[in-house]
């Protein structure tokens, strides 16, 4: 019959199950018939010889049995008789399934969200040709320019670099450059209405580099980035494609953006992302733009203007160490002739000789992400890890007291000739139920938690975008996880509950089997909850401590009632100069005027923005290790001290005398005054950019304002200073204002009055300064928020376990305690002979707990603020909870036995 | 022992089997008459191990089946050798002579 043959004749056997039974009993009626012929024919009476040939052939169910497990198809039927029964027998206790499906549908869930978090953010390839033989130049780490001389390991690199390293370069087949930055700005498509656009500035080389194929049309070449201003030319995103209707005939429009047309020439093909993993551009534009798409920005000229990322991919046969000699060769060899003199000083070569580049992997990607997310994914990776180990330790110990329950059963079942393997099966089928059941319910959470958590983390637009949704390799974990999870919980009880004294079993109704066994390793299993209890909620509860420290901290502005709009100055293509700085002076008057504004300015930086920094050299004082520190930047107008309530602690502010055409003055802070000026009033003092003595009298010191955060809370106090705007145009991103009132009137009120001075300055966005600042802790509040909630669902899973054995523990000592009472026993006592079990088994996980708690803690150290990590509050909180917990579980079989009669317990026996 | 009838020693039951339906195709409780009455009463092929063995030399496709009806007109299912049977026949009987031969060696050594 062969393979086929023996499949089709199971196929058959499932599908016609009556037809193949009755042909079964057929061939054994005519079986017995001929027998018992045969016997008649021998001389028996035909009686006789029916009952010899019955009992020849014994039961007939039993071989019809054996004839039907000849087949494969009887193993898929076992297994269905087994889910039905496992269904039928779940069905039954519903509290139980409840239960166990809702505790492992949160273990699973939180693990499957939590991985495909992982998965997308630091796991994932990019989607381009062989990605692991590309190479990024540094750890992508730094966003911005610097124009210093490199000093250390480097991050960024200027044009020049660029193309000087590609003409040298030997061991790479091609090297790709990418602006640190991506630009957001406003576009226009063949003159529609103007959007948000964003556009990534790269080399010509880099869709070669990386191996990408268009959709539709063409890539960059290097012909699109041969002279500045040269290539206005745009590769769109698939994804801006289909924004835009996946029009056919995209290729060949044009796109306007900063004043510039850009002719679409492709679009990338679907999935690509750009190097950058979580910054999804909509446009891809030559570096020979750059000028054009940012006017500030002059890395094409300008060899200081580091701002680049390079991607380099390894010629075929070159390994990385290769390379990496190969790279930091030729760059010492370029800083050294175009960096500095032919006479370099003694700090320049000291510099050199620190310079390096530290080549890492770029097969999965650049990524701020990465940098911003792995230690908190990892940590809470480990908490949902810790959190499942509970779930299915309290599972393991729910099946446990179940098995016991239902040890007559399975006595019962073994009497009639059911194997011991066979009821292993069945239990066994019961747990993976139980776990497909939780991983489904898990799965189907976890499918819109994965974005859920990063949007928790981070409010950023093109996170949001991302595709975060289980793919297969997330189900597969998932699939894994549950098989994983059935056997861990399910295996050891399915073992214990069949280790069975059949006679035993099955004269008392109640399983007492192997009895001190079967509670020590319930008892073993509810230590290992309670100290992996422990671990968690130490954790959440330093992770809290440490955001109230976090969110208390002095900003030294006040957060309160200030609203931030996100202007686009760029997209209404005021020039920079003068008119720009009267613009932003007269929104500033007209929004003034508003009933219930008290302060409105513009500002480059509100808080948590970036930073512009620089050394300062101020006249006629000594440079320092404290003054020779850099200090940050911010360019605002008049008003802004007001607006953040940032009180002049001496001189003045910032004020109308400051014009375009007046001296050049700064406010600095008490920092900056402090490091500069430790003995004296800095008020009329001049400073200057940069270490050179000749500059050090450009700008005058008018007065001094109070500390401020400028980045981050945890900051250390910085030195600061502040320029008016009209002594320096620029584009400035913010517009703040300081109102009383309700902001959902406000808003539509300063947006109008901005549109009545001009109509053509777009507002992006619209958000308050509480906001920014929460936005800052966003990855503390994560943490904290999901390991409060692991913590506490744990402590919950630990409760309901501890219940559950001593429910079981009080029921099975009723006798004795009847005894114990009879014998005089207070109702006291008895209660406190229960509860001292659940405290013994308490003190015990706690003492495990306590130092793997403080181990784990070190861990996180990085992620805590103004804490140490054996911050003793915390695990004393930690502990108390879980003692509290544990005497609250306890307490209620306790009090139900002291309860106990002692004459009908002891009638009972 | 030789006057007691028997089960098959363990392990030739199929060889058995495919022996007596070399001959002819035959129903079940044909197989379990020939090979009693062939062996003189020495071995008796019980039902339960008979027709589960038959079953699972279909499914291996070493025999064939059909319903047919009998010499006393009854409905009954013939099982006939196909060409994997007859060659399985050929190999377990040579094995089985190998094995026979080497134990009669060491039995009379």
């Amino acid at each position: 019959m062969g393979l086929i043959g023996n499949i089709a004749a199971g196929l058959r056997a499932l599908a016609g199950r009556t037809s193949v039974e009755r042909e079964m009993d057929e061939e054994l009626r005519g079986f017995l018939e001929s027998s018992a012929e045969q016997k008649v024919r021998a001389g028996m009476t035909p009686e006789q010889a029916v009952r010899a040939a019955r009992a020849e052939m014994g039961s007939a169910n039993a071989v019809k049995h054996r004839i039907r497990s000849t087949g494969w198809e009887t193993a898929i039927e076992n297994l269905w008789q087994d889910l039905c029964y496992s269904l039928r027998m779940l069905a039954k206790s519903p509290v139980f399934t409840l239960v166990a499906v809702g505790s492992l549908a949160l273990g699973i869930g939180a693990n499957t969200a939590i991985f495909s978090l992982m998965d997308v953010v630091m796991l994932r390839s990019l989607p381009v040709e062989d990605p692991g033989r590309l190479v990024l130049f540094g750890q992508g780490r730094m966003v911005g320019s610097t124009d210093s001389l490199p000093d250390g390991s480097r991050d960024l690199f200027s044009y020049s670099f660029y193309r000087t390293f590609s003409q040298k370069n030997q061991v790479y087949s091609g090297v790709a450059a990418i602006d640190s930055i991506e630009f957001s700005t406003h576009g226009s498509l063949s003159g529609a209405m103007s959007e948000v656009t964003t556009a990534s500035l790269v080399s010509g080389t880099y869709f070669s580099v990386l191996g990408v194929i268009p959709d539709r049309g063409r890539i960059l070449t290097d012909a699109d980035d041969k002279a500045p201003g040269a290539g206005a030319v745009a590769v769109a995103s698939h994804r801006w494609w289909q924004r835009h209707g996946s029009d056919p005939a995209a290729v060949g429009k044009t796109i306007h953006m900063e004043g510039t047309d850009y002719t679409i020439v492709g679009v990338a093909p679907p999935g690509f992302f750009g190097a950058t993993v979580g910054d999804v551009p909509d446009f891809w534009i030559p570096l020979s733009m750059e000028k054009q798409i940012s006017p500030g920005w002059n890395g094409l000229d300008n060899k200081w203007f580091q701002s680049l990322y390079l991607i380099a991919r390894l010629k075929p046969g070159v390994s990385v160490a290769q390379a990496s000699a190969n790279t930091n060769l030729v760059f010492k060899q370029i800083l050294r002739s175009d960096y500095v003199s032919q006479t370099p000083s003694q700090n320049e070569i000291e510099s050199i000789e620190h310079a390096q580049i530290e080549l890492t992997s770029a097969a999965r990607g650049l990524s701020r992400l990465r940098v911003e997310f792995s230690l908190p994914l990892e940590i809470l990776t480990a908490i949902a890890g810790l959190v499942l180990l509970v779930a299915c330790a309290n599972l393991a110990n729910l099946l446990l007291a179940r098995g016991a329950a239902r040890s007559r059963e399975f006595g019962l079942r073994m009497a009639i000739g059911a194997t011991r393997s066979r009821i292993i099966r069945q239990l066994l089928t019961e747990s993976f139920v139980l776990a497909l059941l939780g991983a489904a319910v898990g799965v189907a959470c976890a499918w819109n938690a994965g974005h859920l958590l990063l949007t928790m983390a981070s409010s950023r637009s093109d996170v949001a975008a991302m595709n975060v949704n289980p793919d297969l390799r997330v189900l597969a974990f998932s699939l894994a996880l549950t098989v994983f999870t059935a056997l861990l919980f399910g295996m050891a009880p399915a073992i214990r509950a069949t280790r069975l004294d059949l006679t035993r079993s099955l004269k008392h109704g109640r399983g007492i089997a192997a009895p001190a066994s079967r509670i020590s390793l319930a008892r073993g299993l509810i230590v290992a909850q309670i100290a992996l209890s422990l671990v968690l909620l130490a954790a959440a509860s330093l992770f809290l401590r440490s955001l109230v420290k976090l969110t208390s901290v002095d900003t030294g502005f006040n957060r309160q009632n200030v609203l931030v709009f996100s202007l686009d100055e760029g997209a209404a293509e005021i020039p920079v100069d003068a008119r720009l700085v009267n613009l932003e002076q007269r929104i500033e008057e007209r929004v003034q005027r508003l009933p219930g504004v008290h302060a409105a300015s513009f500002a480059l930086f509100t808080f948590n923005q970036g930073m512009w920094s620089n050394d300062v050299t101020a006249q006629g004082i000594p440079r320092t290790p404290d003054n020779s520190q850099d200090v940050l930047f911010n360019v605002v107008g008049n008003g802004f001290f007001s607006t953040m309530s940032l009180p002049i602690v001496s001189g003045r502010g910032l004020d109308a005398a400051d014009r375009t055409d007046s001296p050049k003055v700064a406010v600095i802070n008490e920092t900056m005054a402090h490091r500069f000026f430790p003995d004296g009033s800095p008020v009329g003092h001049r400073f200057g950019m940069g270490d050179n003595p000749a500059h050090s009298g450009d700008i005058e010191i008018v007065g001094v304002v109070k500390n401020a955060k400028y980045v981050s809370l945890q900051e250390s106090p910085e030195a600061a200073a502040y320029f008016p705007y009209s002594q320096h145009a620029q584009y400035e991103f913010n517009f703040e204002v300081r109102y009383t009132g309700d902001a959902a009137q406000m808003i539509p009120a300063v947006r109008r009055a901005i549109a009545e001075v001009n109509p053509n300055l777009p507002v992006n966005a619209i958000s308050t300064l509480t906001e920014q600042v929460d936005e800052s802790t966003a990855n503390q509040r994560l943490i904290a928020r999901l390991s409060a909630f692991f913590g506490l669902l744990a402590a919950f899973l630990v409760c309901i376990g501890i219940y559950g054995l001593l429910s079981y523990a009080v029921a099975r000592r009723t006798s004795e305690i009847g005894v114990r009472m009879a014998l005089g026993a207070k109702r006291s006592n008895v209660l406190w002979l229960i509860l001292r079990e659940v405290l013994v088994l308490a003190a015990i996980g706690i003492a495990i707990g306590v130092p793997v708690a403080l181990e784990g803690n070190h861990l996180v150290a990085k992620l805590l603020y103004g804490l140490s990590p054996a911050d003793p509050a915390s695990l004393f909180a930690a502990i108390a909870m879980l003692i509290g917990i544990a005497t609250v579980a306890g307490y209620l079989p306790a009090r139900r036995a002291s309860l106990v009669e002692p004459n009908v317990a002891l009638r009972c026996e | 022992m030789a006057q007691k009838s028997g089960d098959v020693v363990q392990g030739t039951l199929e060889m058995l089997i495919l022996k007596t339906l070399a001959l002819e195709p035959m129903h079940g409780y044909g197989v379990a008459l020939r090979i009693e009455q062939v062996s003189n009463g020495v071995f008796r092929v019980n039902p339960g191990s008979l027709l589960p063995a038959l079953a699972r030399m279909e499914r291996a496709g070493r025999v064939k089946s059909e319903w047919r009806s009998t010499e006393n007109n009854r409905r009954a299912k013939y099982y006939m050798l196909t060409a994997a049977g007859r060659k399985a026949l050929k190999d377990e009987t040579h094995a089985w002579g190998r094995q026979t031969a080497a134990i009669s060696r060491i039995l009379e050594a």
